[in-house]
């Protein structure tokens, strides 16, 4: 497997979707890529930024999706394109589709709708993982890797990120070939010889007591310990529901909801994105009714820790092998939380598994990857404020 | 003996149940006692947890508020500096860059200056805004232009935050201007076109605070007098390509003057010379003519006619000297004399000097002296120029010297020079013409000059041996009170 990556800063679009490619296809050294992932922030998510990707790449398949900030080996940009040419070994393969109008169906049709496609002419080989990009808007992501589960199965590792805007929340972008697209989903599968290891991590501790949630539906959590939701809040820290309100945005990423996860001995986290008039809290990923819930509390330094262990959790799954790409997917609330830290992550990351590993990366506004398990590779969760870190290598 | 037995042991393990049962009772009561003290503790850490959470909380403000703070001033410094050191008008507005921006937590900006030809806002920065985007907010500008110069006007600030009542209303300036938060700030300079700095994000976490708004006043005030110095310098830039392109020009005449100027004198001196040539050979015939007749070897002449003869060498040896320095003249201005320089003494000079003139002295009563300051008695010169120098000066200060007075010459040693100062008790020379006196036949209006005939060129003549010695020659002089000429020559 040979991995090439090229990012460019440049205003002007062309200019930047040329550069980068051009820079990638330099790496790849006279290999085909088999297929290539790009990121964009959000003001190149334009038909003619995919137009001129497919004059520059002809038919090689094309996967990727917008945020609010791309994370490269150098520094984090914020505005500007990236791309990572993949050019696959002899033993190796993958298959790329996307499903588009998620909120035609359910996030659990369209899941298993990808699921569905990403197996076509794949059934019968090793099948290592899947790379999922969804719209980071959808009201039940989790729903969506349901979906993905049933039909891929139930301990397929599934990597996933929920593309991002710049945080005005108000549009998501998807690539697929031609296509940029939003309400949609894409992923590529990746199997035969190949080795990747992956961590995932929040840095969040938990504080107070737990408290059940007695009704929920989805996404949305109703009464808490036979109250509405948003008491907790209110009782922590002493501020009615029209202040938490106004200051929710800080308030979700400082102290989010943790989801407490028996099998795993973990706590999932929930940012919370809106209240309602009836005191229900609306949440970023679904909570299932019964959990129990605890508030969480971080800090920059917390952050900055997990960071580490995320990334030393997918060395320890790569047993040795040498990684030949890392992707990393960093929720954006960490990056509001870090924000001149940020930086730090990515010397973190160089500091675990070299500094002249090709790294590329997104900000997130959801992040999917299975948590340790007991089980083999473990169930994969919808996560909020957390960074997954992907290694991947070629087989021993 | 056996059912008594049993009835024993029934009764023993009754007393062991109840035993049991009082001690189990116990241990749950002691259970029960636990559990409402746990119970306690983690209500007493719930509560200890909500401290911790508000707590949190405040430092987390009070670190954000600060890490902002402490952000905006490093990036207004920083922008402050690439402001403060732009000289050019259009140039200071891009050092405004988006980085610089983003730092403060904006991705938007405009600068707009009034344009007086157009009366409408010119857009001079612009990041973030596509152009049609910028289309739009042009559009708006000319049409609420009212509302945003009564702002420029009155020096006033709006924003999300704080908006002045006659100003359009935020939810308008977010519409037009596409920012879901905004800042709106005067740039005032003193002298020329006035405008407004705007700055939005479309980030819905965005806030604006009291500090973002003194932020963004500030950097609009730096702009403002950026904008001053710009025109200032602008203003004295063109000035002074102006004064230059004056000075070129008459700098440029007056060298076409000095060469006319220079070719004029080339002329003169050139006609002089032929001139004095062509009159030297026939005076030279007549002072020979004349002097052959006066001798009286052709005959007796006439007593008459000898005087006049007389008068005919006489005058003939005046136009001879005249003649004679008039070409002495003419060849130091073109070159041609060749100074010899030797040491020369002084004192010997001094002496030839007053040999003679000894007689001229003795018949008006006339007290010559000389003065040779110590290690200052030799001079670096033409021997036979620097003698007719001290003849002429000398012979001048007799001529204008009453009887009884004084004539002294004084030697000093200067830093690269000597200079010598030639000074007389006669009637002085007018301050007016103490310039024009080294002028070729010039003659001051005096009683003197009228008795006495001269012909202009001595001083001339002086004037030009010392430069040809790379002096310089002045007069000093007050009428009544006697002059003094002082002239330098170099000592290497």
């Amino acid at each position: 497997m040979k991995v090439s990556l090229g990012f460019n800063e440049s205003k002007d679009y062309v200019q930047a979707v040329n550069e980068a490619v051009g820079e990638a296809t330099i790496g790849l050294q006279n290999n085909l890529p088999s297929f290539a992932i790009i990121f964009t922030t959000i003001e190149f998510a334009h038909p003619m930024v995919l137009k001129i990707l497919n004059n520059l790449l002809g038919d090689t398949p094309i996967v990727g999706c917008s945020s609010l900030g791309i994370i490269s080996g150098k520094k984090i940009i914020r505005h500007g394109f990236a791309i990572a040419l993949v050019s696959l070994g002899q033993q190796t393969f993958f298959n790329a589709s996307c499903v588009k109008e998620i909120s035609k169906r359910t996030p659990l049709k369209t899941g298993e709708e990808l699921g569905e496609k990403l197996l076509y002419g794949c059934r019968d080989v090793r099948r290592n993982f899947s790379l999922i990009f969804s719209d980071g808007l959808i009201a039940n992501p989790g729903q969506l890797f349901n979906g993905l589960e049933d039909k891929m199965g139930k301990s397929f590792p599934l990597i996933g990120a929920a593309a991002s805007d710049n945080l005005a929340f108000s549009k998501t972008f998807q690539y697929f070939n031609k296509d940029v697209l939003t309400d949609a989903c894409c992923g590529i599968l990746w199997g035969g010889k190949l080795n990747f290891g992956w961590g995932i991590e929040h840095g969040w501790k938990p504080l107070g007591k737990e408290r059940l949630v007695n009704k929920a539906n989805k996404n949305v959590i109703q009464e808490i310990n036979g109250q509405p939701a948003i008491k907790l809040y209110e009782e922590y820290l002493d501020k009615n529901s029209l202040e938490l309100s106004k200051d929710l945005k800080r308030i979700s990423i400082f102290y989010p909801l943790g989801v407490y996860l028996p099998g795993e001995n973990k706590y999932l986290l929930r940012n919370i994105t809106a209240i309602k008039d009836d005191g229900a809290l609306i949440t970023q990923g679904d909570v299932p009714e019964g959990s129990n819930v605890r508030l969480m509390i971080g800090t920059k330094e917390s952050c900055l820790t997990a960071t580490k262990k995320s990334c030393e959790d997918a060395q320890k799954r790569l047993f040795g092998v040498k990684p030949e790409l890392i992707m990393v997917f960093n929720s954006a609330s960490r990056f509001t939380l870090l924000n001149k830290q940020a930086a730090q992550e990515i010397e973190i990351i160089q500091q675990v598994f070299g500094p002249h590993v090709p790294l590329i990366g997104i900000y997130t506004f959801g992040e999917a990857a299975p948590l340790e398990s007991i089980n083999y590779l473990g169930k994969t969760y919808f996560h909020n404020q957390s960074i997954c870190v992907l290694a991947i290598g070629a087989d021993k | 003996m056996i059912p008594n037995f049993l009835m024993f042991c029934a009764m023993l393990s009754i007393v062991f149940l109840v035993i049991a049962l009082f001690s189990k009772m116990q241990l749950l009561k002691e259970a029960q006692g636990k559990i409402i003290r746990l119970d306690r503790s983690l209500e007493e850490m719930d509560e200890q947890g909500k401290l911790i959470m508000r707590t949190d909380m405040e430092l987390n403000k009070t670190q954000e508020a600060l890490d902002k703070k402490i952000s905006g001033l490093n990036t207004l410094q920083k922008l402050s500096h690439s402001i403060g050191t732009t000289l050019e008008e259009n140039q200071i507005f891009k050092t405004i860059a988006a980085e610089y921006l983003e730092e403060l937590g904006f991705e938007r900006c405009l600068a707009c200056l009034w344009d007086e030809l157009t009366k409408q806002f010119q857009i001079h920065l612009n990041i973030g805004y596509t152009d049609p985007e910028l289309a739009k907010i042009k559009t708006t500008l000319q049409e609420d232009k009212k509302y945003y110069f009564s702002l420029v006007h009155n020096g006033l600030t709006s924003s999300s935050l704080f908006n002045p009542p006659d100003f359009l209303s935020k939810e308008k300036i977010k519409l037009y201007f596409a920012a879901n938060s905004f800042i709106i700030s005067c740039v005032l300079p003193k002298e020329g076109s006035r405008g407004f700095f705007f700055v939005g994000t479309q980030n819905m976490e965005t806030r604006i605070t009291e500090g973002d708004c003194e932020l963004v006043t500030i950097l609009a005030n730096q702009i403002g007098q950026a904008l001053d110095n710009a025109r200032l310098f602008e203003k004295a830039w063109k000035s002074q390509q102006e004064l230059e392109v004056k000075v070129e020009e008459r700098t440029r005449q007056l060298s076409q003057a000095f060469e006319e100027v220079k070719k004029l004198d080339k002329r003169k001196s050139d006609f002089i010379s032929s001139v004095s040539h062509e009159l030297r050979t026939p005076l030279t015939s007549i002072k020979g003519y004349a002097s052959i007749l006066l001798t009286g070897k052709l005959g007796n002449i006439p007593e008459e006619a000898l005087e006049r003869l007389k008068k005919i060498n006489r005058h003939s040896d005046e136009l001879v000297h005249m003649v004679n320095d008039l070409l002495d003249i003419s060849r130091i201005e073109s070159g041609k004399v060749i100074m010899k320089f030797e040491t020369l003494s002084l004192k010997e000079i001094m002496e030839k000097i007053n040999d003679l003139f000894a007689e001229q002295f003795r018949a008006k009563n006339i007290t010559f002296s000389y003065q040779l300051a110590e290690h200052c008695d030799t001079l670096s010169a033409d021997r036979s120029q620097i003698e007719r120098v001290f003849i002429n000066l000398i012979g001048n200060a007799f001529k204008f010297t009453p009887e009884n007075g004084k004539i002294s010459v004084n030697v000093k040693c200067l830093d690269k020079n000597i200079q010598i100062d030639v000074t007389d008790t006669g009637f002085g020379i007018p301050e007016d013409a103490q310039e024009a006196i080294f002028e070729e036949f010039y003659r001051v209006e005096n009683p003197i000059n009228q008795e006495v005939k001269g012909t202009g060129l001595g001083l001339t003549l002086v004037k030009h041996i010392i430069e040809g010695h790379h002096g310089k020659i002045w007069v000093k002089s007050k009428i009544g009170q006697g002059s003094t000429f002082s002239f330098t020559i170099p000592t290497n």
